[in-house]
């Protein structure tokens, strides 16, 4: 953790350093603390305090990036002069028109807990030891993290930004005899996440119907997926789709989309980083007021993220999605928001003939054609046939190839209830989903465990 | 400003009741230039350094990291890691063994010719240039593109076993660069993109600016262009099964997926199954599990020069060495680090490493590689009466137990009587492990065998970035599934 008076330090020196038409400047501080878990044993257990300083200069309209994580005068000014130095090879970017000026005032949210920011590894391992402790015919598998992040930023326009967060996550597998189950929550505050409750869900759902398996043939089926399973989906279609580069270079569907019906009237997808429940953040690192933004809103395409460079070049307003100076993506969505319906997935089951539920995915990947966002991946932890309105039987993990354009135009039901999943890429936030029914799900293939 | 031998082993004498300790220090240095469309689309250099000691108590692992890498720092470190690791005991009862180990004061250097940072930046630039602007003009080229990566990590590794007066004290730097250049091509609502050497930043080795120059970037330009271009009208590959000849390239990532990592022990013993998952590869089916043809052969070789997954000592102090995962098709060997090769009671063959200091060092690849075969690919396509042959990854998925696989390429041409015919886009094959790598009939000479470097292999949590490498030829595989 870096106080506000000492990361303003920091800032302040990289910024007379900067010696540019302009220049900005963010200081990232994190103390990160990982009990990962196997077997029922803790077997890899971390703590990490980390903090780096990004300078970005502007000479000419042009932009060149330096980053160190040593502070001490001589490495800013030399991290400066690569900064000059990477600038004046770099093009003015078209239609930018400098950095943030207009200093708004931030939204009121507070994402840092003191408790979460010092809890000692001691009192997460015997949480963990609790829970082992509990596991009857099954054995865990897992992370609990949590950490404290404190971040500054500031340009030579006078915008000057601090605030600390926190977060506290855990994902839990449980392994039985005949399948395995999963549970996970991410929060500002650990006093909200329940290792114990985590136990006992994923331990529920890998004895669920463990003493029926069946198989299923590929094809298109109804499926119902927890929020875990859509979290996958979102961190892909947030690389493929929404950041600011993957609009500019045609491939996002979005391209030639917005304000127009693509989607169903059912999905309305947010970035936002206001909303107190969640992991709230009040600004992203050029200094700009973090607001809620609708990406998608009754399944009309609204906006990609966007950083203000990209903003600007693309003539769009900016969305206050800079979570790296000079990044290629140009904009990232990391507090992504799935609006819910009036279900539950009791109701989602008990209305479903024939198809799927499914706990979460693995491995998906995006890259199979992003202007349909067709994605493929498996199932994983939790996978159950559901005929007749009732759990079936267990199923093997399944494979399956997706164009998500179509997938969200085909919801047929969404929960009241929404949960957080936590991202690896992002401690800032996550995502908050709640659980879908989508028709017509394509099944591909399926996870053969014959060894001989 | 690295810490000294001294400095580090004073930290490790102050550590009291360990079984095991040892401190890393690592300075990582990146540039990274990319050009797009005719303009400098990214430019940027990073320096991280950190400090990270690792402690076992009892049977309890703790770590603890900085990027404050003050001798303080270090100390607050070890106090750190000593309290995490008595957490971790609390939660532990598993005997914890280590393999043992000579202690190894030494150095080692990645070769290179001309240091990365000794090119100009303007130089770079003008060179992705030349490679890029010739790719432009046609207006279903909606964008070109061109990146070359520099990096280097220099180590610091310090180790203190119980009761020995010095431990290991080992140095390491490591060099590499990367480039490639690609084409959108965008017509009709249809999308492709064409790379050279692969995609996501191209190829990589541990060599200086001579591998950029040996890419011949610019030369390769128009053949690029074409290829996306020609995608666009091509027709989609069909679906059905088919006797399939899978690139180098392509083949490089399959070897990745379907064997790398499933014969990473830590997998096969749960250990990261939480995130990334386990191996259908289990230590009962050493020596007796018939993994693919008697044709296929996979080792593992850190000790290769010029490859991304090679150095002189893992972050176990265990130096670098080359072995089977699979003989004659057999199944006969994992990647091991000191805490679990006694699991399957052998010696580390030392494969452990770690992202930067900050991160605790797992089994991870070195470079895994699909050794040559004798037929020349030619003979391979001639004696092929119809197949298809697929090129270049653009997509890649394995389910948790590195079993159920489903691939996309870039490219795929037909092959009708033994000659290539039509271009055909969208390529997807699917399969088993097991089915898969024994369905193979003829592999590749070394004529056609490539050592692909591989820079982003994600593993661990928080995910660690490794930078590993695969040899591989083309070769056939007989009745493989095309979605």
């Amino acid at each position: 953790m870096t106080d506000k008076s000492t990361a303003y330090e920091i800032l302040e020196r990289a910024l007379a350093a900067a010696k540019a038409d302009e220049a900005d400047a963010a200081y990232i501080a994190v103390d990160h603390n990982i009990s990962r878990f196997a077997n029922s044993q803790l077997h890899q257990n971390m703590s990490e305090e980390s903090a780096s300083l990004t300078l970005r200069v502007v000479v000419g309209g042009a932009m060149g990036v330096a980053t160190t994580t040593v502070f001490e005068e001589d490495e800013i000014q030399r991290t400066a002069e690569v900064a000059r130095e990477t600038a004046k090879h770099s093009n003015a970017v078209p239609g930018f028109a400098g950095l943030y000026r207009d200093n708004e005032p931030l939204p009121h949210v507070d994402g840092f807990d003191e408790q979460t920011a010092a809890l000692a590894p001691m009192e997460k391992a015997l949480a963990l030891r609790a829970m082992f402790d509990r596991g009857t015919d099954v054995t865990f598998a897992g992370a609990y993290a949590s950490g404290a992040t404190s971040v500054a930023c500031g340009n030579t326009h006078g915008v000057r930004r601090y605030a600390r967060s926190t977060f506290a996550d855990a994902t839990v597998i449980a392994i039985g005899k005949n399948g395995s189950g999963y549970a996970t929550s991410r929060q500002q505050s650990a006093s909200r996440v329940d290792v114990r409750a985590l136990g006992e869900e994923a331990m529920l759902k890998a004895t669920l119907a463990s003493d029926r398996v069946e198989d299923l043939e590929p094809g298109a089926y109804d499926v119902i997926l927890e929020p875990p399973a859509l979290a996958e989906v979102f961190d892909w279609l947030n690389m493929i789709a929404l950041t600011g580069q993957s609009y500019e270079d045609g491939s996002s569907f979005f391209v030639g989309n917005l304000g127009k019906q693509a989607l169903g009237e059912n999905f309305t997808l947010l970035d936002d980083a206001t909303d107190a429940s969640f992991l709230p953040f009040p600004f992203d690192l050029e200094g700009l007021p973090k607001r809620c933004t609708a990406l998608v809103e009754n399944g009309v395409l609204r906006t990609p993220v966007l950083d203000k460079e990209w903003a600007d070049r693309l003539g769009l307003a900016p969305t206050a999605n800079a979570w790296s100076l000079g990044s290629p993506e140009h904009g990232s969505a990391f507090h992504l928001s799935m609006a819910g319906g009036n279900s539950t997935r009791e109701e989602m089951i008990a209305s479903t003939k024939l198809g799927i539920w499914v706990t979460r995915f693995n491995y998906v990947n995006g890259l199979l054609e992003p202007r349909t966002a067709l994605m493929t991946g498996t199932t994983r932890d939790g996978t159950f046939l559901i005929r007749d309105g009732k759990v079936a039987a267990r199923l093997p993990n399944l494979r399956w190839t997706q164009s998500m354009v179509e997938a969200f135009s085909n919801i047929e039901a969404l929960s009241s209830e929404r949960r957080s999943v936590g991202t690896w890429y992002n401690m800032f936030g996550g995502t908050l989903a709640p659980v879908a029914k989508i028709r017509g799900w394509n099944i591909t293939g399926k996870q053969e465990t014959r060894s001989s | 400003m690295t810490p000294t031998r001294a400095q580090l082993e004073d930290v490790l004498k102050s550590l009291a009741g360990v079984r095991y300790a040892d401190i890393r220090y690592t300075a990582t240095h990146q540039q990274h230039v990319k050009v797009r469309n005719g303009e400098v689309d990214h430019l940027s250099s990073t320096i991280d350094r950190a400090i990270g000691v690792r402690v076992l108590v009892g049977n309890g692992w703790g770590f603890a990291a900085s990027s404050d890498i003050s001798e303080a720092s270090i100390r607050r470190a070890a106090k750190r890691a000593l309290e995490v690791a008595a957490a971790s005991n609390a939660a532990s009862n598993v005997r914890v063994t280590l393999s043992d180990i000579e202690p190894h004061v030494a150095t080692w250097e990645s070769p290179y010719r001309i240091d990365p940072w000794s090119v100009p930046i303007d130089k770079k630039l003008e060179h992705l240039m030349n490679a890029t602007e010739p790719m432009r003009g046609d207006t279903r080229i909606h964008q070109v593109a061109g990146e070359i990566s520099c990096y280097r990590q220099e180590k610091v590794f310090a180790s203190m076993l119980p009761g020995e007066r010095s431990g290991s004290f080992i140095e390491q730097t490591t060099t590499q660069m990367g480039g490639g250049i690609e084409a959108v091509a965008i017509d009709n609502g249809e999308f492709q993109r064409r790379t050279y050497p692969n995609p996501f930043g191209g190829d990589f080795q541990a060599e200086g600016w001579e591998f950029i120059e040996r890419l011949n970037m610019p030369e390769k330009a128009l053949q690029v262009r074409d290829e996306a271009l020609a995608l666009l009208a091509a027709p989609k590959a069909p679906a059905g099964r088919f006797d399939l000849i899978v690139g180098s390239a392509q083949l490089a990532l399959q070897v990745h997926e379907s064997c790398g990592h499933p014969t990473e022990l830590d997998r096969a013993m749960g250990l990261e199954i939480s995130l990334a998952g386990g191996s259908f590869m289990q230590p009962s089916m050493l020596d007796n599990f018939r993994y693919g043809s008697d044709l296929v052969n996979i080792v593992a070789d850190a000790t290769i020069p010029g490859a991304l997954g090679s150095f002189g000592f893992d972050d176990d102090g265990v130096p670098a060495q080359r072995f089977h995962l699979v003989e004659n098709g057999m199944f006969v060997g994992y990647l091991t680090g000191r805490d679990t090769a006694p699991f399957i009671g052998r010696a580390s063959n030392g494969t452990v490493r770690a992202e930067t200091a900050a991160r605790i060092p797992i089994i991870r690849m070195t470079n895994i590689n699909l050794e040559p075969g004798t037929t020349p690919l030619a003979d391979i396509i001639a004696d092929t009466k119809h197949g298809i042959l697929v090129e270049t990854n653009k997509s890649w998925s394995i389910d948790d137990l590195r079993l159920n696989f489903q691939f996309g390429c870039e490219v795929a041409w037909e092959i009708e009587n033994g000659k290539l015919g039509r271009m055909l886009r969208n390529p997807l094959y699917t399969g088993n492990t097991p089915d898969f790598w024994r369905s193979c009939d003829a592999i590749a000479d070394r004529d056609s065998w490539q050592i692909w470097g591989l820079p982003n292999c994600g593993k661990g949590d928080p995910m660690q970035t490794m930078r590993v490498a695969h040899g591989a030829p083309s070769a056939r595989f007989r009745g493989v599934e095309m979605a």
